[in-house]
């Protein structure tokens, strides 16, 4: 397997061969249309046995096609002293002096496109968008600057099962656990980690105050294999400045923190240096108002039923949208014509009430669907968060005192709402609601959820709901979509109460190793200990992932 | 000297019913069954997308890996300036065939089961 090639391609390079070799690769290898198709069904036999197996291989230098197993395109080869043949299932060309494939750096090039025409061609087709399958996988091949880099930068660092690279404690300085808890979880958080380490972040701001850019730095201290504890000081300025309402020394609320930090992240990333008074509401998890008592913050509305939202979510692509944001469905149904009048609005995490809170948790609105799709009997043991997803994902009778104005009976009717996940998140936060602010009492609900290492959220898409309405309970495409599977990487946990309280984070660490991060403070943790905890704050990530 | 394939000169193609040699005669019916039934996948372009699912099933379950690792250790025993892929070939596909999962073969049986009876003629 010479890397220099091989000497015996040059009798075929002769003539108009490369537009010969793509109409081989284009009408036996790679065929992207239907003709190509037909054709290479039709003819791709082998010329001595009619076999369609047996690695079949074209000859080169004439119109041949054979088995290469049971060596009849040997046979062809010796003969007729034809000495390239193309394997017509991977395009690999043999040549039979040097009895092995050979890789000719032009012919490589020639299969590249070919291969990727041809797929281009087939994904357009319906019936391949509805299989699921996306871009074609290449593996990664390195650009001139990153050999570049990589040849300047020779140190290398190897990752090893125990490897505790990318573990870091961080000095508490006041009451700042709730934002390293935070942070614990973001460094952990693999597409987030693999954006900065990969250094995707093309700073645009003038000042030095980008968090993006501390954010970049601060996945470098973690993954520099120094041991000690970091002191975020620079990234706490930073949050001081952005966020002034998380400014203090006393506790503030870890789920706070942590939409503020995404949404600051999310505007850096579009380079919008000017200073933007903090639109609350970012997450549409919750439904209705909800104001919070400290005088300075601000109020959250749900979306209407025409449609207006708080805030006018922008396309973007910058990398928190991309990992955390997600869609919730909200239909309302008209009682009297069953009208449905849908509305999507981003999320980036889902804030779930609990059993024991102020709001009743059991029992479900009427037309819910009380029988558990997994086989879950909810009414002996402990709540689970599917218990909870299904409490947020029930048909929710608005009452005759919220009527909406229905466009199809051009009056106003009582109705139903009811929340789906449209589009779900590659990062899905779940915030179960601990900490109780109603008019009357503040209070911490201590009530234990139990969560799963990994779950399915298709009970909860708007597309399972579509197909439960039409009466298919078992979709068999179901089996095959993999899409809806998470696995849960991170726990942030609050101890002791409203007043005085510590967090501290779970995050995993390769496949199945866990550890608990508490401030300075790193020590392993077992998966018992992870879901033994009460749970606050809940970060799943998909589990297959699809090229776009 | 290179024959050029066109686009359009199908009938180039050798006829091999009038050059006498009649592969389909000496299969049997097994055989023909097989070859009818791949013609039909090849033609609809079920084939490709049986392909690509099986695929991305055999990276999910980790196969692919195992494969990787098998190899490896090939290259390793002949020496990477000897192995040939034909050493690779012999070597891995057998482990390889054992390796991959029940339920991947149950699936792939499952979905061309489907589609020959929407497609049987």
């Amino acid at each position: 397997m010479s890397p220099a090639g091989c000497p015996h391609v040059n009798s075929f390079k002769v003539d108009n061969w490369k537009q010969n070799l793509r109409l081989i690769y284009q009408c036996f290898v790679w065929s992207g249309s239907a003709e190509t198709r037909k054709r290479k069904a039709k003819s791709c036999i082998c010329h001595m046995c009619g076999a369609h197996l047996n690695r079949l291989h074209s000859c080169l230098y004439c119109v041949f096609f054979a088995c290469f197993s049971k060596k009849h395109i040997h046979e062809h080869a010796k003969s007729k002293r034809h000495n390239l043949a193309i394997d017509l299932l991977y395009g690999g060309i043999y040549c039979f002096m040097c009895q092995d494939y050979i890789y000719d750096k032009e012919m490589e090039q020639i299969a590249k496109e070919e291969q990727r025409k041809a797929w281009k061609m087939q994904v357009k087709a319906p019936s391949f968008c509805a299989a699921g399958i996306g871009e074609k996988y290449s593996t990664w091949e390195p650009t001139k600057r990153e050999l570049e880099l990589l040849r300047h930068n020779p140190k290398r660092r190897r990752i090893t099962s125990n490897c505790t690279i990318g573990l870091r404690g961080l000095i508490n300085l006041g009451n700042t656990c709730f934002m390293n808890c935070i942070v614990q979880a973001l460094t952990h958080t693999p597409l987030l980690r693999d954006f900065f380490l990969s250094d995707r972040h093309k700073c645009e701001m003038q000042s030095n105050s980008c968090l993006v850019c501390e954010m970049s730095q601060l996945f470098q201290e973690f993954y520099s294999g120094h041991r000690s504890p970091h002191i975020p000081f620079r990234l706490l300025h930073l949050v001081w400045t952005h966020a002034r309402h998380l400014a203090g020394y006393e506790q503030q609320d870890a789920h706070e923190f942590l939409i503020a930090a995404l949404d600051v992240l999310h505007r850096h990333c579009k380079g919008d240096a000017r200073a933007q008074r903090f639109p609350l509401g970012r997450s549409r998890g919750w439904r209705g108002v909800w104001l919070w008592s400290d005088g300075e913050r601000f109020l959250c509305v749900s979306a209407d039923d025409n449609g207006k939202k708080a805030n006018n979510p922008n396309h973007c692509n910058c990398i928190i949208d991309q990992i955390f944001t997600g869609g919730l469905q909200s239909d309302v149904t008209c009682q009297v014509c069953h009208g449905v009048s849908t509305t999507i609005d981003p999320f980036w995490d889902i804030s779930l009430d609990l059993p024991g809170s102020s709001t009743p948790f059991w029992p479900l609105s009427p037309g819910g669907d009380v029988t558990a799709l997994n086989g879950e009997s909810h009414s002996t043991g402990a709540t689970t968060l599917m218990d909870c997803l299904r409490r947020f994902t029930r048909p929710e009778h608005l009452g005759s005192s919220a009527k909406i104005k229905c466009s199809g009976c051009h009056s106003y009717q009582e109705s139903t709402k009811q929340l789906t996940m449209k589009k779900l998140p590659i990062v899905a936060c779940f915030h179960l609601k601990r900490f109780e602010h109603s008019a009357k009492l503040r209070r911490k609900i201590t009530t234990y959820v139990s969560f799963p290492l990994e779950l399915d959220m298709t009970p909860f898409m708007a597309s399972s709901k579509e197909s439960r309405m039409n009466g298919q309970y078992q979709q068999t495409v179901e089996a095959f979509n993999n899409d809806n599977k998470y696995s849960l990487f991170a726990v942030v946990n609050h101890q002791g109460t409203l007043e005085s309280g510590h967090y501290t984070t779970f995050i995993r660490q390769h496949k199945d190793q866990w550890f608990k991060c508490d401030d300075a403070i790193i020590t392993k943790a077992s998966i018992k200990d992870v879901l033994d905890s009460e749970g606050y704050l809940l970060f799943y990530h998909k589990q297959f992932l699809e090229y776009e | 000297m290179v024959v050029v394939f066109s686009l359009f000169d199908a009938d180039r193609l050798p006829n091999l019913a009038r050059s006498g040699i009649s592969p389909t005669n000496t299969m049997n019916k097994e055989a023909r069954l097989k070859a009818s039934i791949n013609q039909k996948l090849t033609e609809t372009g079920e084939r490709d997308r049986l392909k690509e699912l099986l695929r991305a099933k055999l990276t999910e379950c980790g196969w692919k890996d195992q494969m990787k690792a098998q190899c490896k250790d090939v290259i390793k025993q002949k020496g990477l300036e000897h192995v040939t892929v034909e050493d690779l070939v012999v070597e891995v596909t057998p482990k390889g065939r054992a390796l991959v999962p029940d339920s991947v073969k149950k699936e792939l049986l499952q979905r061309i089961r489907a589609f020959l009876t929407q497609h049987a003629s």
